[in-house]
């Protein structure tokens, strides 16, 4: 019984596709059915692939929706939250890892405290306080605030910049840095992967955003891709029917970005999460 | 904190000098803090007090909502129930998923980059297209799921229209969620940092698989796991409105009304600002009290300091 056996991991191959398979199998079946006519939606038994592939669906699907429109939105939404929490975060989080002041345990501790409150026990006020400040029905109240540092973004820079040898800061300040120059100079670019892993999942995470654009926008012109797909596509003259296909084509084009954008930082997304500070 | 306090008066002013800095840095959060934190846990606070239809003035009425919600009429503890269970669920099923997941990633095996890929993405995806594939998936007539049951000879059930079998969907479309994915990243660099040499050790004194992770692994990840849990938890009273506003909508009936669910349907809906605001604050202390429980829990075995 050796730990590398041939039949250990032949086992191990075998468990790995197969959970594989099962995580996948809604994304497959999103694609397969967008490609089906409705009547083959419904065909009993279902065809796993559908025989004619009926790509005109996506076409259709962006000519009839305002998809176009709603990833407009959508890119709105994500390059602005981006820059803001990646700029806020990023800097809140430099004096918190590396350098020592009055208050530092009570601020960290109200920033991983503040990281617990849910989103919903906030927007009633923040309704209010925009509506005084006439930002309804538009993407301000949903980007303005990511430029005042998201906690939980503050809190895995702290965990990346703590990693980062202290004597760098202190002989960039020997040369005459101001502790924003080390910050802007020398952190900074030491920081890429943090950067853009958190870059990463703040686009995840307005890519899949829907409270916020509901509560906020009303404008048709204004939604972005959630709001979108929650508009269910009816069959015409149909009773209030869903043309699934139209469905799953709308949700293939929402599923495509994630997928690519993954390609291109999954290499990054695990090195920027520090997790050997957390632990004694 | 604080020790360097001590010293000399030049070693004071640089550290005062140093402070003020510090506290330039944190001004965007000090700021975020006051206006979409702190001050908004305080105005719901307020609004709570009062009777508001956005129109007008609010009209101060005291404790009222407060005893209206605990009224025996009312259904919020039913709300508070499923609310408790849409938790626990999505808890367990995202913190053991990822878990599980990241385990299988640590595998010493070629093309881990590709199951990487396949079990990250979807995590990624929307909720609003994950959860259409479940209605489509999970649908009466047309779904795979009852054609599956119905070759076993199994007459499908509705699932979506089954105030108990609903949550059968609800727990699966939870794997399916940003949770899962962001634990997963944090579960498998954790997992690489577990020394090899216990591995080795453990393999040596001819534990298998199931106990190297129950003496080795755990042990090893213990406080992220507490951690995780905690945003797990966190997560989950985020993200219950993102998932369940378009795969249930709150029902059948009120089967899976959860409160953020409630909250919108009274202050977005209804425009009834004092009980939305009263619930919004009930949510608060409660998450607040988990938090700390959780926290107080966890305080021996992680340390953020």
């Amino acid at each position: 019984m050796s730990y590398d056996s041939k039949t250990v991991k032949l086992l191990q191959y075998g468990i790995l596709i197969f959970f594989a398979i099962l995580m996948f199998f809604p994304i497959f079946w999103i694609f397969s059915n967008s490609l089906k006519t409705l009547n083959g939606v419904s065909e009993f038994p279902p065809q796993i692939f559908p025989s004619e592939p009926q790509w005109q669906n996506y076409i259709e699907v962006i000519r009839k929706s305002n998809a176009l429109e709603y990833l407009k939105n959508s890119m709105i939404l994500i390059v602005g939250n981006t820059i803001g929490t990646l700029l806020s975060s990023s800097i809140v989080a430099y004096p918190l890892a590396r350098m020592e002041f009055k208050g530092k345990g009570v601020v960290f501790g109200m920033i991983l405290a503040t990281m617990m409150v849910p989103t919903v026990t906030l927007v009633i006020p923040q309704f209010l306080l925009f509506r005084t400040f006439g930002w309804l029905d538009s993407f301000l109240p949903m980007i303005v605030p990511s430029f005042f540092a998201y906690p939980y973004n503050v809190f895995l820079f702290r965990q990346f910049f703590k990693t980062i040898p202290k004597s760098i800061d202190e002989s960039a300040m020997l040369d005459g840095c101001s502790r924003m120059q080390v910050f802007t100079k020398v952190i900074a670019p030491l920081a890429k992967p943090i950067f853009i892993t958190v870059g990463v999942l703040s686009t995840i995470f307005w890519w899949n955003e829907l409270f916020q654009p509901l509560i906020f926008i009303d404008s048709e012109n204004l939604k972005p891709l959630t709001l979108g797909a929650l508009n269910a596509f009816k069959i015409e003259g149909g009773q209030n029917q869903t043309a699934w296909n139209m469905q799953m084509a709308f949700a293939m084009i929402m599923a495509i970005p994630p997928m690519i954008l993954y390609m291109f930082a999954s290499k990054h997304l695990v090195t920027g999460i520090k997790t050997s500070g957390m632990k004694d | 904190m604080g020790k360097i306090f001590k010293g000399k008066r030049e070693k004071k002013r640089q550290s005062f000098k140093d402070a003020l800095t510090a506290y330039g840095f944190l001004s965007p959060w000090i700021i975020g803090f006051i206006f979409f934190t702190g001050g908004p846990i305080l105005l719901s606070f307020i609004l709570s007090l009062t009777r508001w239809n956005l129109l007008g003035q609010p009209r101060f009425v005291g404790f009222e909502n407060y005893q209206q919600l605990l009224s025996g009429s009312s259904d919020f503890l039913n709300t508070l129930k499923i609310t408790f269970l849409f938790t626990l669920l999505n808890v367990f099923v995202t913190v053991s998923a990822s878990l599980f997941l990241a385990v299988l990633l640590n595998f010493k095996v070629r093309f881990i980059g590709i199951f990487q890929f396949f079990y990250f993405v979807p995590a990624v995806m929307p909720s609003v297209v994950m959860t259409s594939c479940f209605i489509l998936m999970f649908n009466n007539q047309l779904g795979i799921v009852n054609y599956f049951l119905s070759t076993l000879g199994i007459i499908g059930p509705n699932w979506l229209g089954n105030a108990n079998l609903v949550w059968v969907v609800v727990g699966i479309a939870s794997v399916f969620t940003f949770s899962t994915g962001q634990m997963m990243l944090i579960f498998n660099s954790s997992l690489k940092e577990v020394p090899i040499e216990l591995y080795e050790a453990a393999h040596l004194d001819g534990a298998n698989a199931w106990h190297r992770f129950k003496n080795v692994t755990l042990p090893s990840i213990s406080p992220i796991l507490l951690f995780n849990t905690v945003v797990a938890t966190v997560n989950s009273f985020n993200g219950a409105f993102t998932l369940l506003f378009p795969l249930t909508g709150g029902g059948p009936g009120n089967a899976t009304k959860v409160l953020s669910l409630l909250i919108y349907e009274k202050a977005f809906k209804q425009f009834d600002m004092g009980t939305a605001s009263t619930l919004a604050f009930i949510m608060f202390i409660i998450v607040a009290f988990i938090s700390i429980l959780q926290f107080k829990l966890s305080d021996d075995k992680v340390n953020y300091g």
